[in-house]
C-alpha cells in the first residue's frame, strides 16, 4: 500500500524532471543566469558602494563579507526559492484541474511531487554554483561541515515553506484570472524583507525586530547566516519556527483549496 | 444487473455575474454586480444500463458538458439524485475514480513536453496497474490504433488525430467500467474521425464498457450509439433509439431523378412532393412519404423519361437541424420513447 503510494510520487517526480529538462537551453540559462547577474550587477554594485563611501565596513560587513553574503543569498535562492507556481495557476485557469479531480492522485500531491523534482535539480545547480564561486571568487570560503549541514537542513525546510506560499498564491487563480502580478509583488516584498538585497543588520532595529515575527527573515537571511557559520539563532528554535510557518501555510492552503474548488466546481470552468 | 448511471430530477444551477462591456463596465462591476441564476440542467432523469453506448446530443450550451461533469464528479449537482456505478460522483472516492475515465476532445490530459509513453507510465502508477497487465493493454490499444511508433514522440509534435488516439489510450489503460467521451472527434479530418469511431466501436464490443458520448458530428452518433438522448435548454427532450429519432419528422425518403429531356413541372404527379428543380428541368430532388413511395415512383417512371434514380432516407443530420430550429416538433414526442 505504502510502496504503491510511493511509486506514484516517484513517477510524478520523474515526469517533473522530464518536463523541466524538456527545454535544454532554458535549463542552461537557469543554471548560469543568476551567476552572471551576480557577477555583473551585485559584484560591481557593492564594490562601487564601498569605494564611493570610502568605508571598510557597513554594519559589521566588510566588502568581502558582503560579497560572500550575496553569494550565499544566491545559493539559498537556488535551494529554497526555486518553486514557481506558474504551472499551478495555469492548470487552474485553463481548467486542467478537471483531470486531477478524476485521477486517483490529487492536485496537491501532484504539485508537491513536482516541487521535489524541482528541488533536486536546484540542489545540483546550487552545488555547481557553489563550487564555481569557491574556485573563482576568493571572498567565498567553503563553510564548515556543521554550518553546511545545518544550513542545508534549514534551506530545505524553507524550500517547503516557499513552496506552500507559492501554492497559495497559485490558488488565487481560482479568483483572479492572472496571478503573476501577485507573484511579482510577493517576490519584490520578499526580496526586501528577507534580506535578499541587503543584510537585515542594515535595517533599523525596530523594523528588524518586527520582521522576526513574520516568516520573511527565514526565507533568506536566517539560512544565509547559518551557511556563514553564524549559529546564534540556534538550530532547534529555527526549525521549530519554520515548522510553525509551514504548518500555518499548509492549513491555509487546505482551506483556500477547498474554497476555491467549491467555486471551480460551482462555476464549472 | 445494476445500472451504470441512474439519476432522478438532476439539476445544476449556475450563478453568473453579469458585467457590462468595456472598461466602465469592469469598474462598475467592482461594487455592483448583477447575479443571474441559470439552470444549466433541470429535472433530468436518466437510466443507463451497463454496457450501453448512449449519445448525448444537443447544441452548444444545452447542458451536455455540465451533465458530463456531474457524472464524473467534477461538479456538484444542485438538486436531484445521481448515482454512477453505484457511487455518488461528487464525493470523488478513490474507488470511484479508478473505475471511470473522461476524454475531452478540447482539453489534453497528456503532458505536452514529454512523450506519451511517459504519461502512460505515470498513469500506470496512479491506477496501480501491474506490469504484465499494463504491457498487454498498452500493446493491444496501440495495435488497434496503430500508434506504436509514436509512443516515444513528444506529445506537442503529434498531429491532432494522433494526439487524440493517445488521449484514448491514456483513458483506457486502467480499463474503466464507464467512459465519458466529450467530443472525441472534434477538429479531426474525416479519415481520422472514422478511425477513432471504428476504434471505439471495436473496443466497446470487446470489453462491454459503458460509453457516454457527446458529439456534434451526427456520423459519430449514428455509427456508435443505439440510443440517443437529446438535451435542449438543460432538459431532456428525447430518449430512445436512433430509428425512433429519425421518424419524429414522419417517415420520408429523399428521391433524386434525372430525365432525358426537360419535363413539365406543372404535371399533377409532382404535387405535394416539395420539388427542387434544376434550371433546365432535367433534374429534381423531392421528398416522398414512405407509405406512398411505391405508387408515386411508379407513376413518375411511367409518365417521364427517367434516366437516373436514387433514393435515401432522411439523413439524421437533417432531422437534428430541423428539430433544433423547431423544438416544438418534439413536444408531442417529449421524453421517453
Amino acid at each position: 500500500m505504502i510502496s504503491k503510494e510511493l511509486a506514484k510520487w516517484l513517477q510524478t517526480i520523474k515526469i517533473g524532471w522530464s518536463n523541466q529538462l524538456a527545454y535544454k537551453l532554458n535549463f542552461v540559462l537557469l543554471v548560469i543566469g543568476p551567476t552572471l547577474v551576480f557577477f555583473f550587477i551585485k559584484y560591481n554594485l557593492w564594490t562601487a558602494i564601498y569605494q564611493l563611501q570610502d568605508v571598510d565596513t557597513i554594519q559589521g560587513y566588510n566588502l568581502s563579507q558582503m560579497l560572500s553574503y550575496q553569494v550565499w543569498v544566491m545559493i539559498v535562492g537556488f535551494l529554497a526559492q526555486s518553486y514557481n507556481s506558474m504551472n499551478l495557476a495555469e492548470d487552474i485557469r485553463l481548467g486542467r484541474i478537471s483531470s486531477y479531480l478524476i485521477y486517483p492522485f490529487g492536485f496537491w500531491s501532484f504539485h508537491t511531487a513536482n516541487f521535489f523534482a524541482t528541488q533536486l535539480i536546484q540542489f545540483i545547480v546550487a552545488a555547481i554554483t557553489l563550487a564555481f564561486s569557491a574556485v573563482f571568487f576568493d571572498f567565498v570560503s567553503l563553510p564548515t561541515l556543521t554550518s553546511l549541514l545545518s544550513g542545508l537542513l534549514i534551506a530545505l525546510l524553507v524550500g517547503l515553506l516557499w513552496f506552500q506560499i507559492s501554492f497559495i498564491i497559485g490558488l488565487v487563480a481560482f479568483w483572479l484570472e492572472e496571478t503573476w502580478v501577485l507573484r511579482v509583488i510577493f517576490t519584490t516584498i520578499t526580496q526586501f524583507f528577507s534580506g535578499a538585497i541587503i543584510p537585515l543588520e542594515l535595517y533599523p532595529d525596530w523594523l528588524r525586530d518586527w520582521l522576526f515575527y513574520s516568516p520573511f527573515p527565514y526565507l533568506t537571511f536566517v539560512p544565509v547566516r547559518f551557511f556563514l557559520g553564524d549559529q546564534s539563532f540556534g538550530l532547534a528554535p529555527t526549525i521549530a519556527i519554520i515548522g510553525f510557518w509551514i504548518a500555518v501555510t499548509l492549513a491555509l492552503g487546505r482551506f483556500i483549496w477547498s474554497r476555491g474548488l467549491k467555486l471551480y466546481t460551482a462555476a464549472g470552468m | 444487473m445494476s445500472l451504470a448511471i441512474e439519476c432522478q430530477k438532476l439539476g445544476k444551477r449556475f450563478h453568473q455575474y453579469q458585467k457590462a462591456a468595456g472598461v466602465w463596465g469592469s469598474i462598475q462591476s467592482f461594487w455592483k454586480r448583477q447575479i443571474i441564476a441559470k439552470d444549466a440542467v433541470a429535472t433530468f432523469d436518466l437510466e443507463v444500463k451497463r454496457g450501453e453506448i448512449i449519445g448525448l446530443l444537443g447544441p452548444n450550451g444545452a447542458g451536455k458538458t455540465t451533465l458530463m461533469k456531474m457524472f464524473t464528479g467534477i461538479i456538484v449537482p444542485s438538486s436531484g439524485v445521481l448515482h454512477v456505478l453505484g457511487y455518488k460522483p461528487h464525493l470523488r472516492q478513490v474507488a470511484f475514480r479508478r473505475k471511470i475515465a473522461l476524454v475531452m476532445g478540447q482539453k489534453s490530459q497528456l503532458w505536452w513536453d514529454i512523450p506519451a509513453m511517459d504519461s502512460f507510465l505515470l498513469l500506470q502508477k496512479y491506477y496501480e496497474i501491474d506490469e504484465p497487465q499494463f504491457k498487454a493493454r498498452l500493446s493491444r490499444l496501440t495495435d488497434l490504433l496503430n500508434v506504436g511508433p509514436l509512443l516515444e514522440v513528444h506529445v506537442r509534435k503529434l498531429s491532432l488525430g494522433e494526439r487524440m488516439k493517445m488521449e484514448l489510450i491514456a483513458s483506457l489503460l486502467h480499463q474503466p467500467e464507464i467512459i465519458f467521451l466529450d467530443e472525441p472527434t472534434i477538429g479531426l479530418d474525416l479519415v481520422a474521425q472514422q478511425k477513432i469511431r471504428d476504434f471505439i466501436r471495436e473496443y466497446q464490443r470487446e470489453t462491454k464498457t459503458t460509453v457516454i458520448l457527446t458529439s456534434h458530428y451526427m456520423a459519430d452518433v449514428a455509427a456508435l450509439c443505439s440510443r440517443i438522448v437529446l438535451i435542449l435548454g438543460g432538459e431532456k427532450r428525447f430518449d430512445g433509439s436512433i430509428d425512433t429519432f429519425e421518424s419524429i419528422l414522419g417517415r420520408e425518403k429523399f428521391v433524386s431523378l434525372s430525365f432525358l429531356e426537360p419535363v413539365n413541372p406543372k404535371h399533377p404527379s409532382w404535387q405535394g412532393l416539395d420539388c427542387q428543380w434544376s434550371k433546365d428541368y432535367c433534374k429534381v430532388d423531392l421528398r416522398i412519404a414512405e407509405s406512398e413511395l411505391r405508387e408515386r415512383t411508379i407513376a413518375i417512371l411511367q409518365n417521364f423519361p427517367v434516366i437516373d434514380f436514387t433514393t435515401e432516407k432522411l439523413p439524421i443530420e437533417r432531422v437534428m437541424n430541423t428539430l433544433l430550429q423547431n423544438p416544438e416538433l418534439l413536444s408531442k414526442e417529449a421524453t421517453t420513447a
